[in-house]
C-alpha cells in the first residue's frame, strides 16, 4: 500500500547544522543494557530501527569520563580509543541504512555513583544526590569547571572519530548542565551561580567549546528539561529555558526538549497509566516559538496523524520516539507504506525502562519480543523464516498474551495450520480484564495488535468458546500441541512471604475475593472496608486499591514488602501511583503479613516481629498474594495420557508457554510464546537455544601472557 | 434422510480494490476467499438434524465454481458433511443467480433430498436470489430467511419461523422436500478440529458438468467506485456537543 499523502511531511528531509536527516523520525537517546561494552548487541539493536526507517538513532546516555560512571546502571562510555572502536560499529551500521548516528554526551555529577571506577564526580555544589542515595559530588572550583569542559570537548572529538553525526551536550534529567542551570542543585555564589546568566554560563561555555571542536562536521544537539514541576528551586520554562534557548540558539543546531528531573523522570517517560501521548507538546511548543533551530522531542507518539499535527501546529520539527521505537522499530516504514494496522503500538507500561532502573539487564518490551534479541538471538521483528517442520499442524490451547504471540509467530513461520483454541468467547486471556483497571486502557493494545495480525494470517484460525480437555487435545489432530492456559490468583492466601496459605483465607466465601473474581467474573465486593493483601509487588494490588477506592470503598493496602508496589518504582509509576492512592485516602501498610482471617476480621503480624499482632476490622479481603499456573491440562496430557500415547496419535511435540509454565510479567509471557515459535523446528524446542553472550573470551594458552595493570 | 446444502465460496475485499481491465469485475489479486458465512449456519443446521435423527442419512454439499471453490466446500466437509458435488463452472463470479440456480437444480434433482438448505444470501453478491430461484426451478416449497426450524422427518413436514421486516416473525409449516434459506444465528456453527479438517481432505468431491445454464438474467456491464458526494459535515467538539448536534440534525431531517 502507499503512504497516505497527509503523512508526507514526516518524510521531508531536514537540515541540522552540517548534516541532513532524511526524514522526521528520530530515535531519542534511550538505554538498552548494552552500552559500549556489548558493541554488537548495541549496533544491531540501533540498526534495526534504521532499517525500519528511522532518519537518526542515538546512543543511550554516553559517559564522557570515568568520573561519570553510572554503574550499576549501564550507560555507553566514550572514555578512550577502544570505546571509539566499539561505538563505531553502531555508527557504521546506521550509516549503511542512511540514518544519522547521534551520541548523547553525559556527565552525571552527583548522580553518578562511580561504583566501578571509584572516581569522585564533580558538581556545581556539594549536595547529595536526590536519585542515587549515598552519592555526593565534589564542588567544582574554576579549574574543575575548565577540566570538565575539557572532558566534554575530548569526548566530542572521540564521538566524531567514531563516526557520530550529532553530538549532544545533554542537560536534562538533572545531569550536569541542568544542575548548573537549576537552583535546586546550584548553590554557588560565584559567576556560575545566582542570576540566570550565571547559572547558564557553564552550559553555554560548554556548548561553545564543543561546537568549536566538532561543529564543522557534527550537528550540536542540546537536550533540555524545561520543567521540574517543583516550583522555585526547579528548572523553570519561562525563567530558565526560554531565555537559554534565546541565548544559545546561534550555537545550537537542534534542540531536544523534554521535562523532569531524574528522581521523577516518569514525568518525561510517562506511563500510559497517567498520561496520554503528546503530553510534552505544550513545553515543546513554547520552545519552538523562540527557537530558530529545529526542535525535536518525544511524546510516546504511535499515531502518524498526531505526529503530523505536532509538526503542523508548530510544536515540533522532528518526531522523536523512544518507547514506540522499541515496540516497533519499523514504525516509520509502516507509516511510509500505509500499513498502519501493522504498527505494534507501545502500551506505555514502561517495562523497558524498568530494566535500566533495576540496573543492568537488557531491555525487554511487552509488545516486541525481539527487542534486545537482534544480535544475540538473531531475531528480526518483521522477518520470519519458514519452519523446517512447517508441514505440521499446531494446536495452541489458550489465547492469552503467550498463546496469541505463539500462534501469530507460528503462522508467520508458515506452519500448515495453527488453531488457537480459547475457552472464553474472545482472545486475550488476562489482557481482556487487566486493561479495565484504572488507567490501563492502552494495555489492550497487546490483544489488538495480535488480533489484527492473526486475522490476516490465513493459516491461523481462532476458535473461541471451546474448552478442550486432555482427551480433546489428544484427538484434535495436531502434530504439535502448545499449552498456554495461563495462571490464577491463589484463592487461599498462598504467598511468597510465608510460602504457605493464610489460615481462614478462602475466596469461595463472599467476603474473600481474588483479582480475577472482581475484574473478570464480576464478584461483588461486600461492605465498605476492604483490605487488599498484596504480596505480589507490582501493579495488581495498587490498581485494585485505586479501583475500589474510586468505587467508594475505604481501602487498606497491606504488603509484607517494604514498599507498596515496589516494581512500580522501576516502571516510574510509583510517584504518581502514591499520589493517587494518597488522595483517595487509601491506607498503605508495609511489612505486615496476615496470620489469620475470618469474615469481619483480619489479624496481621509485623514481618520482623511476629509477636507484634494487629487486628483489622474489614468487610472484605482481596487476595493479591501470588499466582499459580493453570497446569492441569498440561499435567493430564503429560502424566495421565503420557507422551507415548500422544505420539501414537501423531503428536510429536507437547510444550507449554507463559504463565501456565510459571507466572511472570506479560512481557515475558509474550517472549515465551515468541521464543517457542521461533525455535519450533529446533532439536529441542522446549529448551531455549543458546544465545550469543557478548563477552571477552580468553584462550587458556594466552592467559599466561596476559597481565593486569602494572604493580 | 438426505439434506443438500448449497454452499458458495465468497470473495472478500481487502483495504484496496482494483478492477479488471474490462472493468466488469474486481481483480482477484485484491480478493480473499472464504466459505459464505450463511452457509456455515446452513451446514450446521443440516448436521444437527442428522444428529437428532440418530446420525442416519447423508449431508451432501453442492457448490458451483472452479477447482478453487472446493476449498470452501472442504470447510463444510470438515464440519461433518459427508460428501461434496462441485458443478464445474469457470468464472462463476460473473454468473447471475438464476444461471447458478439452474446448475444447482440439475444436481438437486438427481440427489432427490428430503431438504435443501441455502444461505439467505452470499456475502459478496448479497442478492438473496439463488435459493428461492432454485425452489422455483425445482417446483418445491420454499421458505426464506429461516431463523428456527423443527423438522419432522416421519411426517415430512417442517415447522419454520422466518424473519420478516420490522422484527416480525412468521411461523409457517412447509411440506418437504422444500428449499429453506437459512439465516445466521439459527444455531452456533461448530468449529472443525484439525483432525476433521484432515479427514475432510480425503472425502469425495464429485465433479459434474453444468449442463445448459440458459440465458443469463443479468449482466455486469461496469464496476466503479462511486464519486465522492458533497455536503458531508464534520462534527467536532466535546462528546456532549457532538451528540447535541447529531440530535439536531436528526430532528431537522425528521420534520
Amino acid at each position: 500500500m502507499a503512504r497516505d499523502p497527509r503523512h508526507d511531511i514526516l518524510f521531508e528531509p531536514i537540515q541540522l547544522g552540517p548534516v541532513t536527516m532524511k526524514n522526521r523520525f528520530y530515535q531519542i537517546p534511550h538505554c538498552n543494557g548494552f552500552g559500549s561494552e556489548k558493541p554488537l548487541n548495541q549496533a544491531y539493536f540501533r540498526a534495526m530501527k534504521a532499517e525500519g526507517g528511522y532518519g537518526a538513532c542515538c546512543t543511550e546516555y554516553c559517559s564522557i569520563s570515568p568520573e561519570s560512571d553510572d554503574t550499576h546502571r549501564v550507560s555507553a562510555r566514550i572514555w578512550d580509543d577502544d570505546d571509539i572502536k566499539n561505538l563505531s560499529v553502531m555508527c557504521d551500521m546506521l550509516h549503511e541504512h542512511g540514518a544519522l548516528a547521534a551520541c548523547e554526551l553525559w556527565y552525571g555529577g552527583p548522580h553518578a555513583p562511580c561504583m566501578e571506577t571509584r572516581a569522585v564526580p564533580r558538581g556545581p555544589s556539594q549536595i547529595p544526590s536526590d536519585f542515587e542515595h549515598l552519592t555526593y559530588c565534589k564542588e567544582m572550583d574554576k579549574d574543575d569547571i575548565r577540566e570538565v569542559q575539557g572532558l566534554y570537548v575530548a569526548a566530542a572529538k572521540r564521538a566524531r572519530t567514531a563516526g557520530f553525526d550529532i553530538v549532544y551536550v545533554y542537560g536534562s534529567h538533572s545531569y550536569l548542565p541542568q544542575q548548573f542551570l537549576t537552583p535546586y542543585y546550584n548553590k554557588r555564589t560565584d559567576e556560575y551561580g545566582g542570576s540566570f546568566e550565571n547559572r547558564a554560563r557553564f552550559w553555554r561555555e560548554t556548548i561553545e567549546q564543543v561546537k568549536e571542536a566538532v561543529g564543522d562536521t557534527c550537528a550540536i544537539c542540546v537536550r533540555m528539561s524545561t520543567d521540574m514541576f517543583m516550583g522555585e528551586p526547579g528548572t523553570q520554562l519561562e525563567r530558565d529555558c526560554v531565555p537559554f534557548v534565546e541565548m544559545c540558539d546561534d550555537i545550537v543546531d537542534v534542540w531536544d526538549i523534554n521535562v523532569s528531573g531524574i528522581s521523577e523522570w516518569g514525568e518525561d517517560a510517562t506511563p500510559s497509566r497517567f498520561y496520554p501521548s503528546g503530553r510534552l507538546l505544550p513545553w515543546q511548543k513554547r520552545i519552538k516559538e523562540v527557537a530558530k533551530k529545529p526542535v525535536l522531542g518525544v511524546g510516546r507518539f504511535v499515531d502518524p496523524n498526531m505526529m503530523v499535527e505536532a509538526i503542523e501546529s508548530g510544536c515540533l520539527d522532528i518526531i522523536a520516539t523512544c518507547r514506540p521505537s522499541i515496540s516497533d522499530p519499523f514504525l516509520p516504514k509502516k507509516i511510509d507504506e500505509g500499513r498502519l494496522d501493522d504498527i505494534r503500538e507501545c502500551i506505555g507500561c514502561n517495562i523497558c525502562i524498568s530494566r535500566w532502573e533495576i540496573g543492568g539487564p537488557p531491555l525487554i518490551c511487552t509488545q516486541n519480543a525481539t527487542a534486545g534479541e537482534e544480535y544475540r538471538r538473531g531475531w528480526h521483528p518483521e522477518k520470519f523464516s519458514r519452519a523446517e517442520n512447517a508441514d505440521n499442524d499446531v494446536l495452541v490451547v489458550g489465547s492469552g498474551p503467550a498463546g496469541m504471540e505463539c500462534a501469530m509467530v507460528l503462522g508467520k513461520r508458515g506452519m500448515r495450520r495453527v488453531h488457537l483454541v480459547e475457552a472464553q468467547d474472545d482472545m486475550g486471556g488476562i489482557m481482556r480484564w487487566v486493561p479495565q483497571l484504572p488507567g490501563l486502557g492502552e494495555w489492550a493494545r497487546v490483544v489488538n495488535y495480535r488480533r489484527i495480525q492473526i486475522d490476516k494470517l490465513k493459516n491461523v484460525e481462532f476458535i473461541p468458546n471451546t474448552e478442550l480437555d486432555a482427551d480433546g487435545v489428544k484427538d484434535y489432530g495436531a502434530e504439535i500441541v502448545v499449552v498456554a492456559t495461563g495462571a490464577y490468583w491463589a484463592t487461599d492466601g498462598l504467598n511468597g512471604c510465608t510460602h504457605d496459605t493464610i489460615p481462614g483465607a478462602d475466596a469461595s466465601q463472599p467476603w474473600c475475593l481474588t483479582p480475577e473474581q472482581i475484574m473478570r467474573d464480576g464478584k461483588e465486593v461486600p461492605g465498605d472496608k476492604v483490605l487488599i493483601v498484596d504480596d505480589d509487588g507490582y501493579y495488581m494490588g495498587p490498581s485494585l486499591a485505586e479501583k475500589l477506592a474510586l468505587d467508594g470503598k475505604q481501602v487498606t493496602l497491606m504488603t509484607h514488602l517494604g514498599h507498596i508496589g515496589p516494581y512500580m518504582h522501576f516502571t516510574l509509576e510509583a510517584p504518581n501511583m502514591h499520589r493517587k492512592l494518597h488522595k483517595l485516602k487509601v491506607e498503605m501498610v508495609t511489612y505486615q503479613i496476615p496470620t489469620q482471617m475470618e469474615q469481619g476480621k483480619v489479624t496481621s503480624a509485623h514481618v520482623f516481629d511476629e509477636e507484634h499482632l494487629t487486628d483489622w476490622g474489614v468487610d472484605a479481603v482481596v487476595l493479591v498474594t501470588q499466582r499459580r499456573s493453570n497446569e492441569a491440562l498440561f499435567r493430564e496430557l503429560k502424566d495421565r495420557i503420557g507422551l507415548d500415547a500422544l505420539n501414537a496419535e501423531g503428536i510429536t511435540g507437547l510444550y507449554r508457554i507463559g504463565d501456565c509454565e510459571a507466572p511472570r510479567l506479560t512481557a515475558d509471557c509474550v517472549f515465551s510464546g515468541h521464543r517457542l515459535a521461533r525455535e519450533i523446528d529446533s532439536d529441542d524446542p522446549a529448551t531455549p537455544k543458546p544465545f550469543i553472550r557478548e563477552r571477552r573470551v580468553i584462550e587458556r594458552e594466552e592467559a599466561g601472557s596476559l597481565t593486569g595493570a602494572a604493580i | 434422510m438426505k439434506i443438500v446444502v448449497c454452499a458458495k465460496q465468497v470473495a472478500m475485499l481487502g483495504d484496496e480494490v482494483e478492477f479488471t481491465d474490462d472493468g466488469r469485475s474486481v481483480d482477484t489479486d485484491y480478493l480473499e476467499f472464504a466459505l459464505n458465512e450463511w452457509d456455515t449456519f446452513a451446514t450446521e443446521e443440516a448436521l444437527q438434524i442428522r444428529e437428532r435423527l440418530g446420525g442416519e442419512g447423508e449431508v451432501v454439499v453442492v457448490t458451483a465454481g472452479d477447482e478453487d471453490a472446493e476449498e470452501a466446500m472442504r470447510r463444510c466437509l470438515a464440519m461433518g458433511a459427508d460428501r461434496g458435488v462441485r458443478i464445474s463452472i469457470e468464472g462463476i463470479a460473473d454468473r447471475d443467480p438464476i444461471s447458478v440456480a439452474r446448475a444447482l437444480a440439475q444436481v438437486v434433482e438427481k440427489e432427490q433430498p428430503d431438504l435443501v438448505f441455502c444461505g439467505v444470501q452470499s456475502a459478496d453478491a448479497v442478492q438473496a436470489t439463488t435459493g428461492v430461484a432454485l425452489a422455483e426451478l425445482l417446483g418445491l416449497p420454499r421458505v426464506a430467511v429461516v431463523r428456527e426450524l423443527d423438522y419432522d422427518h416421519d411426517a415430512k413436514k417442517a415447522r419454520v419461523s422466518r424473519e420478516l421486516e420490522g422484527g416480525l416473525i412468521d411461523v409457517v409449516e412447509a411440506d418437504t422436500p422444500a428449499v429453506l434459506t437459512i439465516q445466521t444465528g439459527i444455531n452456533e456453527p461448530r468449529y472443525a478440529t484439525l483432525r476433521a479438517i484432515k479427514q475432510a481432505e480425503q472425502k469425495e468431491i464429485e465433479e459434474v458438468e453444468p449442463g445448459d445454464l440458459g440465458e443469463p438474467a443479468a449482466h455486469v456491464r461496469r464496476m466503479f467506485v462511486p464519486a465522492k458526494g458533497e455536503g458531508a459535515e464534520m462534527l467536532n467538539g466535546s462528546p456532549e456537543a457532538v451528540a447535541q448536534r447529531i440530535a439536531e440534525i436528526v430532528k431537522e431531517r425528521l420534520t
